[in-house]
């Protein structure tokens, strides 16, 4: 019983895991390829995102340079302004140029004559400028050409000085890890503006402005709060902006821990040999101090046109990553609920469709038990259904069978049991009639020897003799039925033997006028058999057959290979054309003494015989007849010949029965 | 020649002398095994038997025991087992205990004559060799 239920359960347990094998599967797909797709989607997303942003952050930049500009421009148009030759007369434009640099944040402003030469400067110390000649690339430009110039302007370190000693100071953002780093030229990048200043169409001089990048705050957190709106991502900046000097960071969003600006580092130079060397736009994933980001850099070009620095901007990729990670996180806990659902479902389910199985699984045991009516539940609606429809005809045919069986084995029972007694009475008659026998035997033939008998009296004896001998035969078969002999098996080929025992009997067919055919199966299995015993059996049937059949029937005897309950065989049929059997004798004929034969003619031993020595080859007889039409006895015997447990029981039969007939 | 017989039946014994007489052979008779074995180990001319005819079924010690004993007495004598019908079983049997020849009652006077001429030529035959 525990092993049954061990193995339903190893049933129930595949199906389970199949399905949450299967369900594992697909979703373990799914988040591979979808987490993956989804990934990627994102992040074009942000790098199409970074795109923009860099743009945004360009119009930025430039609308601080237009702003200048427009405010220098328009201070150069005022009409009352000024007599700008004239030292004399610059207290206006000196509070106009003052001006200027307050509201606009400028950390140098200043105007020269049509020649170059200052005529103010805007300054934080008191050192008086005037009538030196400007060294501002801005101003020797709108000298040049008289046109206004506006942009992005490198100056160096005696330029910076020259404009104002403090921004030497501020321009100062050495790269630490560079080693030549103190003694190199301090130069800025700067915003700058130049435009040049006329009265009544002549040229009288130029006003110029500009502010510092270097450690400027303005644009980046402008950048910062325009584009990315001044998101914080856990803790950390969404967005930042970050301007390079060459490769050399000098203004940043980017705060480190401490809430300073990350200035003075390098970019790397991959990005400076793309962004720099080629003056190409550069998008990619980089490290910003502890944090990934998608960056995107493009050149910063000054006025002549050369590349001296790089606009930067970056988001944080946490943001995107973990909509990744949200995404297969939320995946996976839809999987773990699918293969708990599936759990829950597979084990309610397989049991539904077990129960009715164990309820089959424990009838099959009692079944083997013996019990044939065994309880099996209810019939289900499904294939199982089907299944259970089929055990209960199948335990149907069990039961007709089993009933069958014993009433079969009833009868055989009893014909045993009377063969057994019959044959005990009849050993034990035949061995008192023996010695006899041997007396009357013995005096009719030596009175028969003599010379001196009258014909009448030798004929009389000779009748005695004759009905002597038949009593000596009568005894031989009687005892013949009784004895279980041993049988002395050896293996046969049915064929031959019968063939054998045809040729004994075909001259009394002949006679008879009676067709005595026989047809043998090719490649039949040799049977292990006794073989004198099995041709008396023949011969007895053929006999038999002969007697009953008119002049000019026949018989006909075939074998062929059947096997019964698996165990291979070989049947023979012997059909006759004769008078057939009634219905009464059937019952009968089988029984010792049973003859419808004349008195002297049969001994009704012959089949009784015959029914012994099949059995005890571990074959069956059977008969089938038809009043007037013919008889059919059939025979099978196994190819291994007689069981082995049967072997002791005839030994101990035929030690008793010997015992009286010796 | 003279041939002893063992047999408790009088009828069966009276026969077979009668028999054998007609072939101007002598046969002495005994009812019982012990009588059997007395008569064969008894001294004198009289007393030499150059066969034995023993029944196999017999009240008290049955037919083996007296070949088991006649070849204690006289190994090299012939004996015919007479049985009421012959087994495989009896035969085996007889074959363990060494007897000679076998013959089924009931039997004609020459079944009986033809089982003797041919189990002492066959002694004969062979203690010739
Ligand atoms: N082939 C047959 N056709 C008709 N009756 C048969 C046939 N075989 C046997 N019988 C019947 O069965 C009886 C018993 O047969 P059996 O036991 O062989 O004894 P016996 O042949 O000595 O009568 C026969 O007397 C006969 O009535």
């Amino acid at each position: 019983m525990p092993f049954f239920l061990e193995k339903m359960h190893s049933i129930r347990f595949k199906l389970i895991t199949s399905l949450i094998a299967v369900s594992l599967f697909v979703f373990l797909v799914s988040i591979l390829v979808g987490g993956n797709m989804m990934y990627r989607s994102v992040i074009d997303e942000a790098n199409n995102r970074i795109r923009q942003d860099l743009n945004v952050a360009r119009v930025i930049y430039n609308d601080r340079i237009n702003a200048i500009r427009l405010a220098l421009e328009l201070t150069a148009s005022i009409p009352e302004y000024p007599e700008t030759s004239s030292s004399s007369d610059t207290l206006p434009a000196t509070k106009v140029i003052h001006q200027l640099g307050r509201r606009l944040k400028l950390d140098f402003v200043g105007m020269t004559n049509a020649r170059g030469q200052i005529i103010h400067q805007y300054r934080q110390d008191s050192a008086n400028t005037t009538g030196i000649l400007s060294k501002n690339p801005l101003v020797t430009s709108v000298l040049n050409n008289q046109q206004p110039i506006a942009g992005t302007v490198v100056l160096n370190k005696g330029q910076l000085l020259f404009e104002n000693p403090s921004l030497a100071g501020r321009a100062e953002i050495g790269p630490k890890k560079k080693s030549d780093s103190k003694n190199a030229e301090i130069t800025a990048m700067t915003i700058g503006v130049a435009v040049p200043i006329f009265v009544d169409e002549t040229f009288k001089g130029v006003l110029y402005g500009g502010f510092l990048l270097n450690k400027d705050t303005d644009i980046v957190d402008k950048i910062g709060e325009t584009v990315f709106k001044n998101e914080i991502y856990e803790g950390r900046n969404v967005g930042t902006a970050t301007i390079f000097y060459n490769d050399l960071r000098i203004a940043t969003s980017v705060k480190n821990p401490l809430g300073e600006r990350a200035l003075g580092t390098l970019s790397s130079p991959e990005v400076s040999r793309h962004v720099l060397g080629e003056g190409e736009k550069w998008t990619n994933r980089a490290r910003v101090l502890n944090d990934w980001y998608i960056t995107a850099y493009e050149p910063i070009i000054d006025i002549f046109g050369q590349r001296v620095g790089m606009l930067y901007v970056g988001v944080l990729e946490a943001p995107y990553a973990d909509i990744r990670t949200h995404a297969i996180m939320i995946f996976t806990s839809i999987t773990l609920a699918g293969v708990l659902i599936a759990i829950v479902l597979g084990w309610l389910f397989t049991g539904r469709i077990m129960q009715p199985v164990t309820h089959l699984i424990q009838a099959s045991v009692e079944i083997s038990n013996g019990n044939l009516s065994p309880d099996i539940g209810p019939i289900s609606r499904d294939d199982i259904g089907r299944l259970q429809k089929k055990f209960l005809i199948m335990t149907a045919a069990l039961k007709e069978k089993e009933k069958r069986h014993k009433v079969e084995d009833e009868t055989r029972l009893l014909q045993s049991e009377k063969q057994a007694s019959v044959g005990k009475l009849a050993a034990g008659v035949a061995h008192e009639i023996n010695n006899p026998l041997t007396a009357v035997l013995t005096f009719t033939h030596l009175i028969l020897r003599r010379k001196d008998l009258s014909d009448e009296v030798r004929s009389d004896l000779e009748i005695v003799k004759t009905q002597t001998e038949r009593v000596r035969k009568i005894v031989k078969s009687l005892l013949d039925f009784s004895r279980q002999t041993v049988i002395k098996t050896e293996s046969t080929e049915i064929n031959k033997l019968i063939e054998d025992s045809l040729g004994l009997m075909k001259n009394q067919a002949l006679i008879q006028d009676i067709n005595l055919s026989f047809h043998g199966a090719d490649n039949l299995p040799t049977l292990t058999l006794d073989q004198n015993q099995f041709q008396s059996v023949l011969i007895n049937m053929i006999i038999n057959a002969l007697d009953a059949t008119p002049p000019g029937g026949h018989i006909d005897i075939q074998t062929m290979q059947v096997d019964v309950n698996r165990e291979r065989g070989v049947e023979i049929t012997i059909a006759d054309t004769g008078s057939g059997i009634s219905p009464d004798d059937m019952g009968q004929i089988f029984d010792p003494f049973f003859t419808t034969k004349e008195v002297g003619e049969g001994t009704g031993l012959g089949l009784a015989v015959t029914v012994g020595i099949i059995e005890r080859h571990g074959g069956t007889i059977k008969v089938q007849s038809q009043m007037h039409k013919g008889t059919t006895f059939t025979l099978w015997l196994p190819c291994r010949g007689r069981k082995g447990s049967s072997d002791s029981q005839t030994d101990e039969e035929s030690s008793d029965i010997e015992d009286i007939n010796s | 020649m003279k041939i002893l017989i063992v047999d408790d039946d009088a009828i069966v014994v009276q026969s077979c002398i009668r028999i054998l007489e007609l072939e101007g052979i002598k046969a002495s008779s005994a009812g019982s095994v012990e009588m059997g074995a007395k008569l064969l180990s008894a001294e004198g001319a009289s007393a030499s038997f150059d066969l034995i005819l023993t029944d196999v079924k017999m009240p008290g010690q049955d037919g083996f025991e007296m070949i088991r004993q006649a070849r204690e007495i006289q190994p090299a004598i012939p004996i015919i087992m007479m049985t009421g019908y012959l087994t495989t079983r009896t035969m085996e049997k007889g074959c363990c205990y060494a007897a000679d020849n076998y013959i089924a009652k009931p039997f004609t006077p020459d079944e009986l004559i033809d089982a003797v001429r041919k189990t002492t030529l066959r002694q004969k035959g062979e203690t010739g060799k």
